[in-house]
């Protein structure tokens, strides 16, 4: 037996956890203030507008996903099931409703608060799937709220200016709508300071993702879940700003350092996918004791978008809810994979096909297979589910994975690894 | 090294297996239990049985991969080393030539494939689901009432191409009762079994080409699998003497090459598994 290797946690992260508590404090504030309003937002927008028309904002998604890593999901998921939505649709849509039904939020343990704040309005953008779209019409339905959304041209190969123009149109409709609806006015110079502010959080975290091109990689995938909290959260706030100086300024201290985030580490990987969080720690654990470190993924990457370089900042929200990763053809997600692989000079790559998630598994149309066979590149699928245990066997999944790092083993060996041309950026 | 002989076993969700080999290669034992409920008992009954006519001892053991779904659980094993690469090492020994291996075990099946080299190139297992494992099998056997090499015995009489096709294991019971319900004969009904577990095979083939071996238990014991997957993959099986100990023969001649790299001092030291991490 080796010396025994310690990991060394992110700083950063004790202030997180204030920054997080204080996020969630503030929304139930806000439920119950008659001064203030609360609007619900997908994921990927479109934050900034109800930033901007000063609504608190909170994200359904983060609810599924806490109630996935919470390990209770697939104890909700009935209720939902038997208010009529399928149990293989979008287990964070199901548990989220079931734990709704049932009277649970995992943010009453951890923030001594109710559940999720009761909302004034619910803004959906169907870049990512139309599940969203029916997840908060429930929703809507249950609190008697407005629900508006805009539904962008799906699955791109290239972007045209006619697309932009048209999600531009789908953004000012939205604008409208809620005008109206509340009697507000929206300030379009204060749109364009949270765009900033929503930019630069996004490109403060890209950077920090791209600090793991560094060997050893001082951030790695799992790390990226907590992480990325405030980049969907608290985008378009000076905090999500301020907290990704902090940690990117860690990051280049780190890399500086030649801390790691695997010790040892011997194989770069890929995450191509959902996280799977019930079983994040374990599967966090499997791969540090194989010394692989999960470098970068499509799932961290999604929201590091483009920089505002000033101008009409609906242009920017179009084009970036647009542009994003999730609504692309297979013809762009291609070679952006293989960009992804040479620029963190990744060994293999790992798919999670989701059974509830389509919309974010690429492993469905040969695209793994072709990276493979047409790039040598070395891939791995796996099943399993973001939320739902159910669709996961543990056993199953840990003798792929250690069988995959076989498989790198003899690469490497017989010569035959794919060999990337970048390597060991920031260093 | 101390030991002369190596030893691979193979610790399945339903059989242990364990063999033995000499210092040149040679397979000297080997044994197939049960694995029941303790995988470390079952080791060491498989180990014992390995050894019983073998000039090998325990201390004569010089190295031991484990391998299979219990794999952990076999303290006295040096290295533990997954199904996949075990059983691709077992089936090139045999057939130098082999490209695909197709393993259906208790729990699992696998489809591999290797290059010229013997190099992992791609592998499948099924994920949750037990449809097309030796569990699939046995389950529509009790569901019958009948041992299962009679529902092989019955499917080898079949003529017609009959095949089952539900995706699910129980489903798959409920259908074979309403086939019955229906009056179709029982040989066609448990050939139709056999062939919906080669199509779920076939699914996991990724479309390539190549001599493939077929190995694990229900291979072994069951004709009627072999036809059905030669008849999907329409070529012929190689079908390796010990198709059940693939696993075990594969883990053994494994645990030959770590001894001679770990004699190596400069290998040993690049051991990259052997520090333990804390998190
Ligand atoms: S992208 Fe997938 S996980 Fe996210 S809301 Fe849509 S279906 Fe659910």
């Amino acid at each position: 037996m080796g010396a025994a290797v310690k990991r060394v946690e992110i700083q950063a992260q004790q202030r997180l956890r204030t920054l997080m508590r204080d996020y969630f404090l503030d929304l139930d504030a806000a439920a119950r203030d008659p001064q203030r309003r609360v609007a619900w937002c997908t994921s990927v927008g479109p934050c900034e507008i109800l930033a901007a028309f000063g609504f608190a904002t909170y994200f359904p998604e983060n609810h599924g996903a806490l109630l996935g890593a919470k390990k209770v999901s697939h104890q909700y998921i009935p209720l939902a099931v038997s208010a009529g939505y399928c149990a293989e649709s979008c287990s964070y849509m199901n548990s989220d409703i079931g734990a709704a039904i049932g009277g649970y939020s995992p943010l009453q343990e951890a923030y001594g608060i109710a559940g999720p704040p009761k909302p004034d309005l619910l803004a959906y953008n169907t870049n990512q799937c139309r599940e969203v779209q029916d997840w908060f019409e429930f929703f809507g339905r249950r609190h008697n709220a407005p629900v508006f959304g805009i539904c962008p041209p799906r699955q791109l190969g290239e972007v045209t200016p006619a697309h932009v123009a048209f999600v531009r149109g789908e953004l000012e409709r939205l604008i409208h709508q809620i005008e109206g609806r509340f009697g507000l006015s929206l300030d379009r110079r204060r749109l364009e300071e949270v765009v900033a502010l929503s930019s630069r959080a996004s490109t403060l975290w890209r950077e920090a993702l791209e600090t793991a091109r560094a060997r050893p990689a001082p951030i790695v995938f799992w790390d990226g879940l907590i992480q990325m909290a405030p980049v969907i959260l608290m985008r378009g706030s000076r905090l999500a700003v301020e907290y990704y100086e902090t940690l990117l300024a860690e990051m280049k201290q780190r890399v500086h350092d030649g801390i790691g985030a695997v010790p040892g580490e011997q194989y770069r990987i890929y995450w191509e996918g959902m996280p799977v969080w019930p079983r994040v720690r374990d599967l966090s654990e499997k791969c540090l004791e194989l010394r692989a470190a999960v470098v970068a993924s499509t799932y961290c990457n999604s929201w590091a978008f483009e920089e505002y370089a000033g101008g009409d900042p609906l242009e920017w929200m179009a084009r970036t809810s647009t542009e994003i990763f999730i609504n692309r053809a297979e013809s762009f997600k291609e070679p952006f994979l293989l960009d992804m692989f040479e620029r963190f000079a990744i060994d293999g790559a790992v798919f999670h096909n989701a059974r509830t998630c389509p919309n974010n598994t690429n492993s469905r149309f040969g695209l793994a297979q072709r990276l493979r066979e047409q790039h040598n590149a070395a891939v791995l699928v796996i099943d399993g589910d973001l939320s739902d245990q159910r669709f996961f066997s543990t056993a199953q999944t840990m003798t792929n994975l250690e069988a995959f790092i076989e498989q790198l083993e003899t690469r490497r060996r017989s010569g035959n690894a794919r060999r990337p041309a970048a390597q060991g950026a920031g260093r | 090294m101390n030991g002369a002989y190596f030893v691979g076993i193979d610790a399945g969700s339903s059989a242990t297996k364990c063999v033995v080999l000499a210092a040149d290669g040679k397979m000297l034992g080997h044994a197939v239990v049960p694995s029941g409920f303790d995988y470390v008992e079952a080791a060491e009954a498989a180990l014992t049985g390995a050894l019983g006519g073998t000039p090998c001892t325990r201390e004569g053991i010089g190295f031991c991969v484990s391998t299979g779904y219990g794999r952990k659980n076999i303290a006295w094993a040096d290295r533990q080393v997954t199904e996949i690469t075990c059983h691709a090492r077992g089936a090139r020994e045999w057939y130098p030539q082999v490209r695909g291996i197709v393993d259906i075990g208790g729990q699992d099946t696998k489809f591999i494939w290797i290059d010229g080299r013997g190099e992992l190139i791609d592998y499948r297992m099924n994920s949750k689901c037990a449809a097309g494992t030796g569990t699939f099998l046995e389950s529509v056997a009790v569901r019958l009432g009948v041992p299962l090499a009679s529902i092989d015995d019955l499917a080898m009489s079949s003529t017609a191409r009959s095949i089952l096709n539900s995706y699910c294991t129980v489903f798959t019971g409920t259908e074979v009762i309403e086939r019955i319900k229906a009056g179709e004969p029982r040989q066609d009904i448990s050939m139709g079994l056999f062939r919906s577990i080669a199509a779920r095979v076939f699914e996991m083939s990724a479309a390539r080409d190549g001599p493939i071996a077929a190995t694990g238990g229900v291979v072994a014991h069951c004709k009627a699998m072999r036809r059905a997957l030669e008849e999907i993959l329409a070529a012929p099986l190689l079908l390796p003497p010990l198709p059940q100990q693939a696993g075990a023969y594969g883990a053994a001649l494994l645990a030959r090459e770590m001894a001679a790299e770990t004699d190596s001092p400069q290998r040993a030291q690049s051991s990259q598994r052997e520090q333990s991490v804390e998190r």
